[in-house]
């Protein structure tokens, strides 16, 4: 072993991202510790079961049998027997993908865009989905959807935001049909890093989504400092060479960050290299998670909702995918609510926004009020990477490195990047990869050709 | 509520894991092809991920069960212990024929005395039908690492060393031949293995490795779940051409050949596997057995057809130990220039 390798690695933030890192550098002989501001581990993939018997999750939902064997949870996972998604556009709803395409407006739309052939490569998110689905389509659907989620106008988001939907129709709908048949909600859209197929489904985890993170924790337990906020990343001469946290400094040889990437310069001090992150925005989000005594009130599992005027953008009943998630008969329902941080859905206390919910759901779907009762609020001023046009090259620049050779930005939030769960283990693994043949002072491996092909898939779940 | 995966109860704990680099690269870098389960004799109900190395090619488990697991995976009912007269019927007598007209063809070459090992020989199959079909002087040896194997062996009086061939006593610069047949995709570490088989024999002596081979139909129609070879969890390394050439340059074994070879298993058990997935009612499941004539019968056909084409469900290594130290500095420094002959297989 060379030097290098005598001093650990910092690994900052105990989500999956962080955790991976450390598991995979510990178990090829890297010496790692991890600090997690935090009182407990799994960040955004947390989960919680109330006295009732709701099973709520912080973020993520879905994870698939794939990312489940890769951690050694496979065995304690259920199939997720369905999912599916359905549009509101002007009162009434489209299912995804089949309901879409029989609608001839949009069928239509979508063709002359096709046959107009491609003005040039479409700078913005509104250009984007213009020519790709067409006018009507992506006026009326796509782009309502991704301004209430991003809260910006999609003519000043970069098309990067979109090309992570590129799909094809044929294909979409041959995974649905399998899917059907099988009774396995197989994974569409969900991951860009691997290829998905009929044989990767959706699976949930017996004790919920944070036993993800707990299985690698299980390997990492005497390496995990929790309550330990890193305040300082010290770099010389182009070089991470030192953290501190709680007040005391420590040797590193090298830092593997999940921290937001716009708070990463906050950290960073003796380089400037980071600055132009700071600029990068989050959109806040409010999650609003109902509770009923009913279960079966949405008619599929996600119900987009953007284009209709409502304060939630998306409904989601988790129960109809995962029955056990709810008591039986008994139902959940999250409202997404893209706001600002301090704005009035933001600020409005916890009772008020769940009947403004419900009466806007009552208007969709006439009594169920009376079987509402009660809710769980979740406010979190990083949900979403904005791609703004304002600061695209900066971003560009930064998704092909931090600008210092041995301080890694990875994960969602550290990546800026739109990645769900096991998108953020396979980009770690290989970031990581490098990361090792640095420290064992190997060549690093000419990046050749495209090594991972993802099949072209793609579904706006996930979002 | 159904739980993913048909076990049974008993057998409800998970498997203690391990994870591992490439074997042939040292690194960890690849992407996984599959996921699968223990379709066969539901020993768990952990799912496990088949990784394809970024640089080599080798396709292997990981994570996969740890060493303390090993009983698990392998219960009493597993038919290497169990493949007998009794149980496989005309199966088990049409395969012996073609097992031992296959195994003599290896032994072409041999003298009059020569001595012999086969490297996870299980219950002695392969020892019993060159004792048989082979000559008097030969000197057979096993080495298993399963001791009911080993105890099995033994009672039908054949010559076995318990243990690994890294781990048991073995002499250096020993042996002839050494047989690998059915066992590099079981071990935890081929390259280790062959070093190990490349120390013990003569100078001058082979090496045979038939293992199942990556570069076939049956995984392409398969090899994201069902596949035959997979047989998850056991199979920790599977390979094709290349990468099974890299594994003998990595010992310093010079290439001899390396050819495909025809076997109907791996496409039954991927249809039977496919079934067992699907919950398939369980006289069709049946059909696809190695008891099966039928099935057996009709795979051989199609696998014998792809052989022709050169691919074989199953990978044919012969490999030479060089006599001379300087030949092995070059066969594993300038691979190509010792130019093997890649020749189809014949059963
Ligand atoms: C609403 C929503 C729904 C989602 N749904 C899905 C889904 O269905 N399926 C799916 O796969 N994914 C989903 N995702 C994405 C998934 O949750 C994330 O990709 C994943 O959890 C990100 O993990 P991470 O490790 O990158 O970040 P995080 O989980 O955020 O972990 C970062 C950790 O770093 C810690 N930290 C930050 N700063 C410091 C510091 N200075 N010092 C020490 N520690 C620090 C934090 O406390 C946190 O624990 C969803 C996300 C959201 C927001
Ligand atoms: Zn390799």
């Amino acid at each position: 072993m060379n030097d290098a390798l005598q001093k650990p690695v910092a690994v900052i933030g105990a989500g999956i991202g962080g955790l991976t890192a450390a598991h995979f550098l510990r178990r090829n002989g890297v010496p790692v510790m991890i600090l997690e501001g935090g009182k407990q581990v799994a960040g955004m993939a947390s989960s919680y079961v109330d006295d009732r018997g709701f099973h709520y999750d912080f973020g993520a939902h879905f994870i698939t049998n794939r990312l489940a064997a890769a951690v050694g949870i496979g065995g304690q996972c259920r199939d997720v027997p369905y999912y599916g998604e359905t549009f509101l556009v002007k009162g009434r709803q489209y299912s995804y993908p089949l309901g879409l395409l029989a609608t001839p407006r949009y069928v239509v739309g979508a063709l002359k865009a096709k046959i107009g052939g491609r003005q040039g490569e479409p700078r913005t998110a509104a250009d984007w989905f213009r020519q790709e689905f067409g006018r009507t389509l992506a006026d009326e659907v796509s782009l309502p959807i991704l301004e209430a989620w991003s809260g910006a106008p999609a003519d000043q988001l970069s098309a990067a935001v979109a090309q992570k939907l590129q799909n094809s129709i044929g294909r979409t709908i041959y995974l649905r049909f399998c899917s059907r048949l099988r009774r396995r909600a197989i994974s569409i859209g969900y991951s860009q890093e691997m290829p998905e197929g009929p044989n990767v489904w959706h699976v949930y985890p017996e004790h919920g989504v944070s036993q993800v993170c707990e299985r690698l924790l299980a390997d990492l337990r005497d390496v995990v400092e929790l309550e330990s906020p890193v305040q300082q990343i010290i770099v010389e001469n182009d070089r991470a060479v030192a953290i501190r946290a709680a007040g005391r400094e420590r040797e590193v040889s090298a830092v593997v960050s999940t921290v937001p990437a716009p708070i990463l310069p906050k950290l960073v001090t003796g380089t400037d290299a980071l600055e132009p992150l700071r600029q990068f925005r989050f959109r806040p989000m409010t999650f609003v998670c109902l509770r009923f005594e009913k279960r079966g009130i949405l008619s599929d599992t996600v119900l987009w909702t953007a284009a209709a005027g409502f304060p939630f953008f998306r409904l989601t009943e988790t129960p109809l995918s995962m029955p056990w998630l709810a008591p039986e008969g008994k139902t959940l329902i999250t409202c997404d609510i893209g706001c600002q941080v301090g704005d009035e859905m933001w600020t409005m206390d916890d009772a008020a926004l769940g009947d403004k919910c419900v009466d806007a759901l009552e208007s969709l779907y006439p009594g169920v009020r009376q079987h509402y009762s009660g809710c769980r609020v979740l406010r979190t001023p990083i949900a979403y990477p904005v791609y703004h046009l304002d600061y695209e090259e900066a971003r560009q620049r930064f998704a092909a490195g931090t600008g210092v050779d041995n301080l890694y930005s990875i994960g969602r939030n550290g990546e800026f990047a739109h990645i769900l769960m096991e998108d953020v283990y396979w980009r770690t693994i290989r970031k990581m990869n490098e990361l090792l043949r640095k420290l064992r002072g190997a060549p690093p491996t000419p990046a050749t050709a495209p090594r991972f092909t993802s099949a072209a898939s793609g579904q706006l779940a996930s979002v | 509520m159904q739980w993913s995966h048909a076990a049974s109860s008993d057998d409800a704990a998970p498997l203690a894991l391990a994870y591992q680099p490439c074997c042939l690269c040292g690194v960890e870098d690849g992407m996984p092809v599959a996921v699968g389960e223990d379709f066969e004799y539901h020993t768990s109900r952990d799912a496990f991920v088949a990784m394809r190395c970024g640089s080599c090619g080798l396709v292997y488990l990981n994570p996969r069960p740890a060493d303390s697991e090993l009983d698990r995976i392998y219960p009493p009912t597993y038919h290497a212990f169990q493949f007998n007269a009794e149980n496989f019927g005309l199966a088990h007598r049409v395969r012996s024929r073609l097992e031992a007209r296959r195994l003599l063809s290896y032994c072409r070459r041999l003298g009059d005395t020569p001595r012999i090992l086969d490297v996870g020989c299980g219950d002695g199959f392969h020892l019993q039908l060159l004792s048989e079909y082979g000559r008097r002087g030969w000197k057979l040896e096993g080495v298993d690492a399963s001791e009911r194997a080993v105890q099995a062996a033994r009672d039908a009086g054949l010559d076995i060393h318990l243990g690994t061939i890294e781990s048991a006593d073995l002499p250096a610069n020993a042996y002839d031949l050494i047989l690998l047949i059915a066992t590099v995709e079981h071990v935890a570490n081929p390259s280790a293995v062959l070093k190990a088989a490349a120390h013990l024999l003569k100078p001058g002596g082979h090496v045979v490795v038939v293992t199942d081979n990556t570069a076939t139909l049956d995984f392409r129609l398969f090899g994201t779940r069902h596949w035959g070879g997979y047989h998850f969890p056991r199979h920790w390394n599977l390979f094709d051409k290349r990468s099974l050439r890299l594994l003998a340059q990595h010992a310093g074994l010079e290439v001899e050949m390396l050819s495909t070879a025809l076997s109907p298993v791996n496409w039954v058990y991927s249809v039977r596997n496919r079934l067992v997935d699907r919950h398939a009612p369980r006289w069709l499941v049946e059909r696809f057995s190695l008891k099966s004539p039928v099935s057996l019968g009709v795979f051989t056909v199609l696998d014998g057809i792809l052989n022709a084409l050169g691919r074989g469900a199953l990978l044919k290594l012969v490999a030479r130990k060089p006599r001379h130290t300087a030949d092995a500095i070059q066969a594993d420094r300038q691979p190509n220039q010792s130019a093997p002959v890649e020749v189809n297989g014949h059963a």
